[in-house]
């Protein structure tokens, strides 16, 4: 072919690809998206054809470098010993930080252990983010969780357990309580393993049989810990699952911020009017391994991981800017100076927070008056302390 | 005031919940137009419709995930378990969500949800339509378990657990629903959590028991009266918190310590009260603690009646606790 015929093939292509997307077609064997591997367009179009703003744009590439820099000093507290783990969210911005920006303060988040670094789009601080990886007072949770977990009802984030897929069963409950409130919808998180619990099932078949305003988003990183996607179900797509409980389930490329934004804004609006559950499939790669106890040379090859960081969804989001006149050199400058001083300050905080209270442990079982029994416990435990002093780890070892 | 039925009084409890507060919603498997298979719902989805009281799909870790999820959003949802026999599935929702949640939020959030479900034999209902896992529950930090023994106890603590922003476990006798009779208040009342109830005065024994068992215990009682032998029943009501006061000022009085249940001996609840005994007030005791309860095994089908105890069982236990067997 001569070049000429290549080209406008690969227009042609692209306008193809740009169409199914725009139409949010369920169940297609390939992620829908609207830029390339790039990060270019696939095709033309306009910010307003995809529901974006330039500013929301502008702010989403904004948001997915300050959880990426958030993610990053996660692991150097590990290094220097004030967090115990880590649970990665590099990678995963592109589908994250675009579907947070959806979302209105009536909606609920089911969220799993990979979101936190990102969850300052839900209106977490960012030193309470860092304070829960350390466990230090400003930890919304009081440092009761590993690091990788954070909830708060003021933002209407449940505070998820760390049983893979254990939120989804949850979500019934929460798109069920807004569904009787008739305003909101719920997006409830998990990874591509989450989908063999049984929890998983249970959230598709209460959903479908309900009709409940819920956007299940699973997160397919292509592998649970070790274990590859091929080997947790034998399906083409995982999105092609919600066919079976009476739904639309669509494949997107989760490292495509605008196609993330696009698609749960308008599936987050179906569900709202009560036109019932979506299923999204965000397809995407866990840059890092799967925690900071993990060690992924033992199951996935450098080319691999090499790849991916090539085709990173920041590298790509700040294309498509960058394409649309949006971004340049000086701005990125700017932002990442903002971000680092930003994460300090934070840091800061969060760390000189110091220990939660050990006496808290025993009021925060129950709800309303302690019960006998814990009151007794409470006052052994103060005896043995007069004996021994508590350990802090935040001071170091373990 | 009148007389009701255990089921009854358990419906009139649902009723008024539902009445008087429209975050109470019932859920479970056919409760909704069949009013569940001990009729415990009959009427209420008629009375208050399918958002209030709804049928579910044929599975327990949705209908509790459900319950969790319902709490957490502000809601004080009424789970239905058709058999408490069948709660496993669903027991990652209870175990790891519902009674973790509020300490793991750092108190952040509270979760009002009650799981009603029958539990107990002699219904010949085999293994899986008998058991009296209480004790999991109990030692499951968080959640709270209430098994009542009248029709009046079983609709002022189903109504204060609605109201209670703890997970509550209520299980009721299935054996009771409709052979336990009583007068019952029409209005709104609460009887307090955590609070026993002697139902029996005695000198020489206390006997410890709750749910179905404290009318065994208190038949007992009966026989051992015609001995001369003086047993305080207590029905403690609530497992967690249970009142330990009321059993320490019995034990003062008696010096006997003998509790009861349906559920297997090893580590059952009897082992907790004997251990609580035993801490601080074994200066009080005069005689060894006894248990008398189900046995280390399954239950039983066709044989139930040697696996459950009985008043004969409970007349030799008590005897054994005087040193008099």
């Amino acid at each position: 072919m001569s070049p000429r015929k290549t080209r406008s093939r690969k227009v042609a292509v692209g306008k193809e690809v740009l169409k199914k997307a725009l139409d949010l077609t369920p169940f297609t064997d390939e992620p829908l998206r609207f830029i390339d591997e790039d990060g270019h367009p696939v095709a033309d179009f306009s910010l307003e054809d995809v529901g974006l703003d330039a500013a929301m744009a502008v702010r989403i590439y904004e948001d997915m470098v300050l959880t990426r820099e958030i993610d990053r000093m996660a692991w150097v507290l590990v290094r220097q010993g004030k967090a115990f783990f880590h649970i990665s969210t590099t990678g995963h911005e592109g589908t994250f930080v675009p579907q947070l920006h959806t979302l209105t303060e009536e909606d609920w988040v089911a969220p799993f252990y990979r979101l936190p670094a990102s969850l300052h789009v839900r209106g977490i601080k960012v030193e309470e983010i860092f304070a829960q990886y350390m466990g230090t007072r400003l930890d919304p949770l009081k440092g009761r969780q590993m690091p990788g977990h954070l909830g708060h009802p003021d933002h209407k984030l449940f505070a998820h357990g760390s049983g893979v897929g254990s939120q989804f069963a949850v979500a019934i409950g929460i798109a069920r309580a807004l569904q009787y409130r008739g305003k909101g919808m719920c997006i409830a998180y998990g990874g591509d393993g989450a989908t063999s619990e049984g929890h998983f099932h249970s959230l598709m078949n209460f959903a479908g049989v309900y009709n409940l305003p819920v956007v299940v988003t699973v997160v397919n990183n292509q592998y649970a810990i070790s274990v590859p996607r091929s080997r947790q179900t034998a399906s083409k797509t995982i999105a092609i699952k919600a066919m079976a409980y009476g739904f639309d389930g669509f494949l997107l490329d989760g490292n495509d911020p605008i196609v993330m934004y696009y698609a749960t804004k308008k599936l987050a609006e179906k569900a709202r009017s009560g036109e019932g559950p979506s299923l999204i499939e965000a397809l995407t790669y866990r840059l890092d391994p799967h925690s900071s106890a993990d060690d992924d040379k033992r199951y996935r090859t450098e080319e691999e991981v090499k790849y991916w960081w090539e085709h990173d969804t920041l590298k790509r989001m700040r294309t498509f800017l960058e394409d649309m006149g949006l971004w340049d050199q000086d701005r990125e400058e700017a932002l990442r100076e903002r971000v680092k001083a930003q994460i300090e300050e934070a840091l800061n905080r969060a760390e000189e927070a110091g220990l939660p209270d050990w006496e808290e442990l025993f009021h925060d079982v129950y709800a309303g008056e302690t019960p006998w029994h814990l009151l007794e416990e409470k006052h052994l435990l103060a005896e043995e302390l007069k004996e021994r002093p508590l350990h802090n780890p935040l001071k170091g070892g373990h | 005031m009148p007389t009701m039925t255990l089921a009854q009084a358990l419906r009139n409890a649902l009723d008024i919940a539902l009445e008087r507060d429209d975050r109470v919603m019932i859920f479970g498997e056919d409760v909704g137009k069949r009013g569940g298979v001990f009729t415990i719902t009959e009427g209420l989805q008629e009375k208050y419709g399918e958002m209030r009281v709804f049928d579910t799909p044929l599975d327990e870790l949705g209908i509790l995930g459900m319950g969790v999820g319902l709490a957490a959003a502000g809601m004080r949802p009424v789970a239905e378990i058709q058999f408490i026999d069948y709660i496993w599935p669903g027991f990652d929702a209870l175990y790891s969500e519902a009674a973790k949640l509020r300490f793991r939020s750092g108190g952040r959030f509270a979760v009002p949800l009650v799981v009603r479900s029958p539990y107990g034999g002699r219904v010949k209902g085999g293994l899986y339509h008998s058991q009296s896992p209480e004790t999991l529950f109990v030692h499951t930090a968080g959640l709270k378990v209430v098994i009542p023994s009248n029709p009046y106890d079983a609709k002022g603590l189903l109504l204060a657990a609605i109201a209670d922003d703890n997970p509550v476990v209520f299980l009721e006798h299935k054996r009771m629903y409709f052979m336990s009779k009583g007068e019952v208040p029409e209005g709104y009342y609460e009887e307090p959590i955590g609070k026993a109830k002697v139902v029996r005065e005695g000198s020489d024994v206390t006997l410890i028991a709750y749910g179905m068992m404290v009318l065994d215990s208190l038949e007992a009682a009966k026989t051992l009266e015609k001995e001369g032998i003086s047993v305080e029943v207590i029905d403690l009501r609530s497992l967690m918190p249970f009142d330990g006061e009321a059993i320490l000022n019995s034990v003062a009085k008696t010096g006997h310590l003998v509790t009861v249940h349906e559920a297997p001996r090893t580590l059952g609840f009897a082992a907790e009260v004997a251990a609580f005994v035993a801490e601080r007030a074994i200066e009080y005791l005069d005689g060894p603690i006894v248990r008398v309860t189900g046995w280390d095994m399954p239950f039983p089908y066709i044989l139930e009646d040697a696996y459950m105890p009985n008043p004969v069982r409970i007349v030799r236990g008590v005897k054994k606790a005087l040193n008099l067997l």
